[in-house]
């Protein structure tokens, strides 16, 4: 491993951090988006960033939409696409269908322990994840949630991102790479003179 | 870079479709009956790459009830409650309104502002006046005594969050939104109209200004990412100058 290699990998670190930030800031508006964290690290060959999300959520606010779901505490929303792969989300803004079935704003169906769950017209689901019907005040499904979780219909998790600490990860990563890029040039002039002064006859 | 480059693009055009819908809410806040719209995004993610920036995946009209102002017009009506009024325009093509705003036209005909006639009531030449009951119930005022001339029915949709907004406050039925069907006014838990009183747009301008702030700081910032990607890539070619 040699000087240049070390700065090299320097830089490619602090691209990584780039792309991390402009992802982060890309998703601000992002419904239930966990902010990515960037964690650099020594490796045998350089420096390295991973990219792994973050613990924590993003903050409520009141939508007054019946089947904006926000859940508090651990968990997610499973959700299935038209293509059958099932995943999970935190994005709660489910639309009703005509068959009662909800879905998600990017077209996936909201999932109850590996059925599609049903909400009758007029229905509503409370804090447990129950879903009451609107005349008989019977549970008529549930939607699953990790023990100490609830769920909080007219509500939305926004995304975890703060912008501010993304704007100084953006300018922490470009100055970064700017240093690398200095000793990168530095090495290279200091090989520059060796190549051709120290061999120059005079 | 590249990636840091079209993610904090996708950002920027992602805040300026927000900024498209929040400006088109602004723009409607005095229209009667009109309903807002909030534009939804997701992460875009490549298989196998982790994230790549940001997409927008299209608004959801908000549906929630407007407030109801007193207008005493000759024959304004507003819902109290879901549902929206059936219109007929001049091909017969049937619309979703929750503009209440009509007038009796010449032909007996009762229409709205834009000459959308409201399906199923005609009102006799001869009335003096005309008023609309909690229920639905026209009843008309003669020279010689009130009679009944009809009913304002109300067309409630199994999935109204899948009408297609077509301008103004004017809504279409979809395949998604299921068929209408039709629902008589003035039952205990049921939709209610009133008579003499208009529903407002339910946009809030406040909100509409917070929402416009806050798309704007985001797409600055998304703007700076793209600065920063291009300032990189140009550090990146001076290593070659040293």
């Amino acid at each position: 491993m040699d000087g240049i290699t070390w700065a090299g990998s320097a830089m490619v670190a602090a691209r990584t951090r780039l792309e991390i930030a402009t992802q982060n800031l890309a998703n601000v508006s992002t419904d239930g988006f966990a902010r990515i964290g960037a964690r650099g690290f020594l490796t045998p060959v350089g420096v390295a960033v991973d990219r792994r999300p973050v613990p924590g959520h993003g903050a409520l606010r009141r939508t007054g939409r019946d089947f904006d779901l926000a859940i508090v505490g651990p968990g997610g929303f499973s959700v299935r696409d038209a293509a059958g792969a099932v995943g999970t989300t935190r994005a709660g803004a489910f639309t009703r269908e005509a068959d009662g079935t909800l879905r998600d704003a990017a077209g996936r169906t909201l999932l109850a322990n590996g059925h599609a769950l049903r909400v009758p017209d007029g229905a509503r689901i409370d804090e447990r994840g129950d879903v009451i019907a609107a005349d008989t005040d019977a549970t008529v499904d549930r939607l699953p949630l990790p023990p100490g979780s609830s769920v909080h219909a007219g509500f939305l998790e926004g995304a975890s991102v703060d912008a501010i600490h993304e704007m100084v990860d953006v300018l922490c990563a470009e100055r970064s790479f700017e240093s690398a890029q200095k000793i990168v040039s530095a090495i290279d002039r200091t090989r520059e003179k060796s190549s051709s002064d120290v061999a120059r006859v005079k | 870079m590249d990636r840091a480059l079209f993610a904090a693009a996708s950002g920027m055009a992602a805040q300026q479709q927000n900024l498209d819908t929040i400006a088109d809410d602004l723009a409607n806040t005095d229209v009667a009956g009109f309903k807002g719209s909030v534009q939804r995004f997701a992460e875009l993610v490549a298989p196998g790459e982790g994230g790549v920036g940001t997409v927008a995946l299209g608004a959801h009209v908000l549906l929630g009830q407007g407030k109801l102002a007193k207008t005493g017009g000759p024959f304004d009506v507003a819902i109290d409650g879901p549902g929206f009024f059936a219109v007929l325009d001049a091909r017969g093509h049937r619309a979703y309104t929750r503009d209440g705003e009509f007038e009796r036209a010449a032909d007996g005909t009762v229409r709205n502002a834009q000459g959308f006639r409201l399906e199923g009531l005609h009102v006799p030449a001869n009335a003096l006046s005309v008023s609309v009951a909690e229920d639905g119930n026209v009843r008309a005022t003669f020279a010689d005594g009130t009679r009944s001339i009809g009913r304002v029915r109300i067309a409630e949709f199994p999935a109204p969050d899948h009408l297609r907004s077509v301008g103004g406050s004017l809504f279409e039925a979809t395949v998604r939104s299921g068929a209408p069907r039709d629902v008589l006014p003035g039952s205990e838990s049921g939709p209610k109209l009133r008579f003499g009183m208009l529903e407002r747009s339910n946009v809030a301008i406040i909100d509409a200004m917070m929402q416009i702030l806050a798309a704007q700081r985001a797409y600055e910032a998304n703007a700076k990412g793209v600065q920063a990607a291009d300032e990189m890539l140009r550090i990146a070619n001076n290593l070659q100058r040293g």
